[in-house]
């Protein structure tokens, strides 16, 4: 056969053939096909940003009002003791963010040592107050990176110990979408620009995920799935089979905050249907398999055990706690069972013995105990408020229109640096 | 061709018991003699008229090289299939079948779930689930030795067609196998893109383009395209070769507007346009190119042996070294005169297999037609053209069809076509076990299907291909196995964890509890530390089953 000499006619007709083919091809190519493209030949950022539906996040309502339970005395007594007491200097964001979803941004104080809502939110979402309690020696909370601005969530000094625990703890205090965000180096984000990063950086697979679901379930719900910045198809599915994995007691304060977090989206699902019907069965015999263990768990006197999970065996042969351990699995358990149907509830002798255990240790605590162990017992605070279906901000504006603030009642001074042995980690 | 003959006088017809062979038949007007009908006479093959077209008549020598192939072919037919990768394609190729498209997302990994998936594959996997559900292994067997023998017939024989030199052809053939080995032993639809990047070898290195060039490549490519994500070697060399011929032209002419002018560099430019073009004809569309790149980076893969970059410390290394050499050492004796574009896809092949060793894969058929094509020259300018070059007949095509026929019924995949899959289960049982590397876990497996696991199980990465293909029906749905040898659909976290885990590094048996693992399968081979750390920790680990091969072992208090 002949050699064949490419015309200018054949050579335009391939040009218009494969050019047309390729463009064609971009024109009928599935979103993904695209971004992967642009991300691998073009080195471009196809991340889909994920569309949030509100300025405020849902909260999810406490179901029981149980003042048989928890009295208004016993609770402003459990409340004043939980109150952002902190020193100014070095201030943990960990013990501020457990400070802030504990009280909301709108918490006031008639105590001028204790730091309102809106100090709590400022130290958090301003590099500027961050530095004025740290100075420049640490690195900065607030992190800026070329799409948006993450936290620093890490065991070193100044950290967030968890990841997402803040973006977490800023939308239980309902905080809004436009709060500003003053990080290092830019002047413009908001708290919108953090959840987008934090759904961009989101891996299932990642340390914890716990208050990543939590987060995330506020404020894109009813929004099922999305895409992640790993091109990955993340959904509440997933997340909740996460939040399932693994062995009961691990996870974050010995499995609890898992538990959290699953009867969160269980309830989210309730009004958005967020989960597929076969993940929220599962997730919902789960949370079953918790009310039988702490059902089995429970120790005489109300506390669970951090080997709650163990059921009968964990009281017949009991671990040796640290005094945290404890009020971390109780305070942690009657959180989530206030925002849990009936039909999760151990018998009600059992939330009795457990609500007097936390009223009673609380109120025991000297205040040092308390600031040492903040993160645990401000979970109880909380607790002990949805308990009465209230928030502790309302509660404690209300209780302080009738029980003005005096100041020789002020609990005692804080130090200025946590004394060794105390427990960051939460 | 044999002179013709004057065949007048003839009294029978000789009918030769050879196909395509016969004599002249006598018109009938000289039929009829007086010459006695039954007398005798020695037939005279003189009168035998080689009837085969003359393209289709080989020489002698051609005949050596189709009964070289046809050996490769048969002993690559006997070679145990590996067991890890393809029985995860067999798997893909199931799934496939039964859910009627291709997959989106990663569909056998419950950890990998929502990854996004691009099956390059698809069409690899799913014709090698259909052969085998119809024929069995030995169907796996025939597509791999088949692979394999077509990719170095067309490299092969293009060297041979091109050179007519029986020993060009035998170092270009022996040049391949030894830098390709390796690579070779495993089962996978790169095989099929080997295959196609030959047949790229053969249009690329033409010296003059063909008409039939214009519709092999798209054909190639489209094919190519959904078989497996190689392809871009293929574009990879046809650009290469055009940048070179664009190159070679302006060195001769130093003018650019002659280059471009140049009827090889237009055929081999617009050729690589039409081939990128046709990859574009598969259910992924673009997102193919995205794809082969995202799997290349992908950091999992760095933790492969077989992806890393190539090194004089493993065998494959050493052979390329040694071919380099012998290259060297060709191009300082050889009169042909050296092109832009074999430097170029020589130089930019090899320094791929920097990146990778896999891609020694391409290196390796390139080098076996250089080494064949100068090996050749340097023969002439020494000795001549090869005198029998002309010497074709259409008795060595049938001693070739006839070879041809031999191998292939002799291999499991023709005794199979020709006697059917053994009704008695005990020999299909032994068969089976004899078509599938020793490492295969056959006896773990039997076992898993007898006692299922539930939930999560942990296994090694080599095994979970086989465990999808043949493990229980929770594993088989793709609800079970921890990891298999698509690692790059792998999430890093977790992939980190399986090598933590595997290795029995420090943690692994709160990472086991963290994936709430109650089952845990493990080769001996290279895993024997987690056995052995298993078998330690007696209280909470039971061993299930243990053979030669590997181990399975399970909670006592399932989580």
């Amino acid at each position: 056969m002949p050699a064949h000499r490419p015309s200018l006619a054949m050579i335009l007709l391939v040009q218009f053939v494969s050019f047309g083919a390729f463009a064609v091809a971009w024109a009928v190519s599935r979103p993904e096909a695209k971004a992967l493209v642009e991300k691998e030949l073009w080195q471009s950022d196809p991340y889909p940003h994920v569309v949030v539906p509100r300025e405020k996040p849902l909260v999810i309502e406490p179901l029981y009002d149980r003042p048989d339970l928890m009295s208004d005395e016993d609770l402003a007594a459990v409340l004043k003791q939980v109150q952002p007491r902190f020193p100014r200097q070095s201030l943990k964001p960990n013990h501020v963010e457990h400070a802030l979803r504990t009280w909301g941004v709108g918490a006031t104080f008639q105590d001028p040592a204790v730091l309102s809502g809106q100090e709590l939110t400022e130290f958090l979402t301003d590099h500027g107050k961050f530095i004025n309690s740290w100075g420049k020696r640490i690195a900065p909370l607030l992190q800026d990176l070329p799409t948006g601005v993450s936290i620093r969530f890490d065991r070193t000094e100044g950290g967030s110990i968890h990841h997402d625990h803040w973006l977490a703890s800023l939308t239980e205090a309902g905080v809004t979408l436009k709060t500003p965000v003053y990080s290092p180096g830019r002047k413009n984000a908001t708290i919108h620009t953090v959840l987008d990063q934090a759904l961009r950086d989101f891996r299932l697979d990642e340390r914890e995920t716990e208050w990543t679901a939590l987060a995330f379930g506020l404020w894109i719900a009813p929004q099922k799935q999305w895409v992640g910045g790993d091109g990955r198809q993340y959904s509440f599915d997933l997340l909740s089979k996460r939040l399932r994995r693994g062995q009961k007691e691990l996870g974050v304060c010995s499995g609890t905050h898992r538990v959290y977090s699953l009867m969160a989206l269980i309830r989210l699902d309730k009004e958005f249907d967020v989960l597929s019907d076969a993940e929220y069965k599962n997730a919902w015999g789960y949370l079953e398999s918790v009310r039988d263990r702490i059902t089995d768990s429970q120790f005489p006197d109300g506390h669970w055990p951090s080997n709650w999970p163990e059921g009968k065996s964990a009281v017949e042969k009991p671990v040796v706690d640290e005094f945290k351990s404890i009020v971390i699995a109780t305070g942690h358990h009657l959180e989530w069972l206030s925002i849990a149907p009936k039909e999760l509830h151990p018998p009600e002798e059992t939330i009795q013995r457990a609500m007097q255990w936390m009223i009673k240790t609380t109120k025991d605590q000297p205040q040092q105990t308390i600031l040492d162990n903040y993160t645990f017992f401000s979970h109880i605070g909380k607790a002990a408020a949805m308990w009465r279906q209230t928030s502790p901000e309302a509660f404690w504006e209300a209780w302080e229109k009738e029980h003005p603030f005096v100041p020789s009642e002020t609990p005692g001074v804080a130090p200025a640096i946590t004394p060794a042995g105390s427990s960051e980690i939460h | 061709m044999l002179p013709k003959r004057n065949i007048a006088g003839s009294r029978y017809a000789l009918v030769s018991g050879w196909l395509f062979m016969s004599t002249l038949i006598p018109p009938p007007s000289e039929a009829v003699v007086s010459e006695p009908f039954f007398e005798h006479r020695d037939p005279d093959l003189s009168v035998l008229q080689d009837r085969i077209p003359p393209q289709y008549q080989l020489t002698r020598r051609a005949v050596v090289l189709v009964a070289l192939l046809g050996l490769l072919f048969t002993i690559s037919s006997y070679q145990p299939l590996w067991h890890s990768d393809l029985w995860g394609h067999l798997s893909y190729g199931r799934w496939i079948w039964a859910a009627k498209a291709v997959p989106r997302v990663e569909p056998l990994m419950p950890l990998a779930q929502g990854v996004p998936f691009v099956d390059t594959a698809w069409l690899s996997q799913l014709i090698g689930f259909q052969l085998v559900t119809h024929t069995g292994v030995a169907g796996a067997q025939f597509m791999y030795a088949g692979l394999i023998s077509l990719a170095f017939a067309l490299v092969v024989g293009v060297v041979y067609k091109r050179t007519g030199s029986l020993v060009a052809s035998l170092a270009a053939f022996l040049t391949f196998g030894w830098g390709a080995y390796q690579q070779l032993l495993v089962v996978r639809p790169q095989l099929a893109g080997l295959a196609c990047f030959a047949l790229v070898i053969v249009v690329a290195t033409a010296s003059v383009g063909r008409r039939w060039h214009w519709w092999v490549i798209p054909v190639t490519f489209a094919l190519w395209a959904n078989l497996h994500g190689s392809f871009l070697m293929g574009l990879g060399l046809l650009g290469l070769m055009a940048i070179g011929r664009l190159f070679d032209v302006i060195w001769r002419t130093g003018r650019v507007a002659a280059s471009l002018r140049d009827s090889e560099f237009r055929r081999l430019a617009l050729l690589t346009q039409i081939a990128a073009a046709a990859v574009l004809l598969n259910p992924y569309g673009i997102g193919i190119y995205g794809e082969v790149f995202a799997v290349a980076s992908n950091p999992n893969l760095e933790d492969l042996f077989e992806w890393l970059p190539l090194s004089l410390r493993m065998s494959q290394g050493q052979a390329a070294a040694a071919i380099t050499i012998g290259l060297f050492l060709l191009y300082r004796m050889s009169p042909r005169r050296v092109q832009c574009g074999e430097v170029l896809s020589l130089i930019g092949f090899g320094l791929a297999t920097l990146w990778t060793s896999r891609l020694i894969n391409f290196w390796a058929p390139l080098a076996a037609y250089y080494v064949g094509m100068h090996l050749a020259a340097i023969r002439w300018q020494n000795f001549g053209r090869p005198v029998e070059e002309r010497r074709s007949s259409g008795l060595n095509t049938v001693v070739a069809c006839g070879l041809t026929w031999i191998y292939f019924a002799f291999t499991p995949f023709g005794v199979t076509l020709l006697h059917g899959q053994p009704k008695d289960a005990k020999i299909a049982a032994r068969r089976y076990q004899k078509a599938v590397s020793p490492l295969t876990p056959l006896g773990t497996t039997a076992h898993l299907n007898e006692l299922a696991p539930v939930g999560q199980v942990f296994n090694t990465y080599e095994w979970g291909d086989y465990l999808t293909w043949a493990g229980p029906k929770e594993m088989r749905e793709g609800k079970q196995v921890f990891v298999n040898s698509h690692a790059h659909l792998v999430p890093r976290e977790v992939w980190q964890d399986y090598l933590l885990i595997s290795s029995a590094s420090g943690g692994w048996e709160q990472k086991l509890d963290q994936y709430s693992i109650n089952t845990v399968v493990v080769d001996l081979a290279q895993r024997g530390s987690l056995i052995k750390a298993l078998k330690l920790k007696k209280d909470a680990w039971e061993l299930s089953y243990e053979d030669g091969v590997g181990a399975v072992f399970r909670r006592i208090k399932p989580l």
